[in-house]
């Protein structure tokens, strides 16, 4: 069983009367078990050069009717913004609807239940990244998960 | 004043991967394009839900456009019970017991509210803290 874990620090010595310094790990595991999550995409970097809304994890399966076999299963998502130009950001978007902007450096670290969409565009909560600039920007992103469904050869 | 978060992600050698996983990221938490420290949070709070409802935890109506950050963490122990989040009505995923996310939120509708529900109808606690604009 794979045991990956995750750590997250949150501080500031001056934001609070209190400081700040908070902290939170844990053992990624399959929905509901204590059994370790044992398949990834790894960690893409890519140079995105177009402001062209993308789809991050483009061999997840969509559009079918029964929606990807992993949904509701357990997959967490990383993403970073690269960049060090303060004003870049990027749009991170699920099945079209704005979560938030990753600005220079910024990261995030979230679940994904590859949900079936509410909004009936039949996306399954395809996550998506939109750069702001198409002069350039690195990117990072990943997923560690329970599994994923591959289309078919055709 | 700076308010700093980093995250890191470890896996060892033949486990995950052939390749031990050693990721780490750290950044300072900024208004939308500036250095300027973001200076407002909610504190860091804690909800105990009492139904299986669904609870909005954060409206989008009340912060705005921004480079908004959400904390949260299921504060369960037991590994069958979890958090639904939401976002405008879009299930983002589920945190299950001891689970923490850390993302950006933009606010940029009425519509855009962070929502929460519980796997029961049992008591769960949620810890979460906004950093806002």
């Amino acid at each position: 069983m794979a045991t990956t874990t995750a750590a997250l620090t949150l501080g500031s010595a001056d934001l609070l009367t209190d400081a700040l310094s908070l902290s939170a790990t844990k053992t990624l595991h399959k929905a509901g078990s204590t059994v370790g999550l044992d398949a990834t995409t790894g960690i893409t970097t890519a140079f995105l050069t177009a402001t062209t809304n993308i789809d991050i994890f483009t061999t997840l399966l969509d559009n079918s009717g029964d929606g990807p076999a992993f949904a509701g299963k357990t997959s967490w998502v990383y993403i970073c913004n690269n960049s060090e130009d303060e004003t870049e950001y990027g749009v991170v978007t699920i099945s079209g609807n704005i979560i938030g902007k990753l600005y220079a450096g910024d990261f995030l670290w979230m679940p994904w239940s590859m949900a079936a969409d509410s909004h009936a565009d039949n996306k399954h909560g395809d996550i998506e990244l939109a750069p702001s600039v198409a002069t350039g920007m690195s990117w990072s992103w990943g997923m560690i998960n329970e599994g994923t469904e591959y289309p078919t050869a055709v | 004043m700076a308010i700093t978060a980093g995250l890191t992600l470890t896996s060892g050698a033949d486990d995950l991967t052939s390749d031990a996983l050693s990721l780490s990221v750290s950044t300072s938490l900024t208004k939308a394009t500036t250095s300027t420290a973001l200076s407002n949070t909610s504190g860091l709070a804690r909800k105990t839900t009492e139904s299986a409802s669904q609870y909005i935890l954060f409206d989008g109506d009340a912060y705005g456009n921004g480079a908004h950050k959400i904390y949260l963490k299921n504060m369960e122990t037991s590994p069958a019970l979890y958090f639904i989040i939401e976002i405008n009505s879009e299930q983002i995923g589920k945190l299950y017991a001891g689970d923490f996310a850390f993302f950006p939120w933009e606010a940029n509708a009425d519509t855009n509210d962070i929502k929460i529900q519980p796997s029961t109808s049992a008591s769960h606690t949620l810890e979460y803290m906004l950093f806002y604009e």
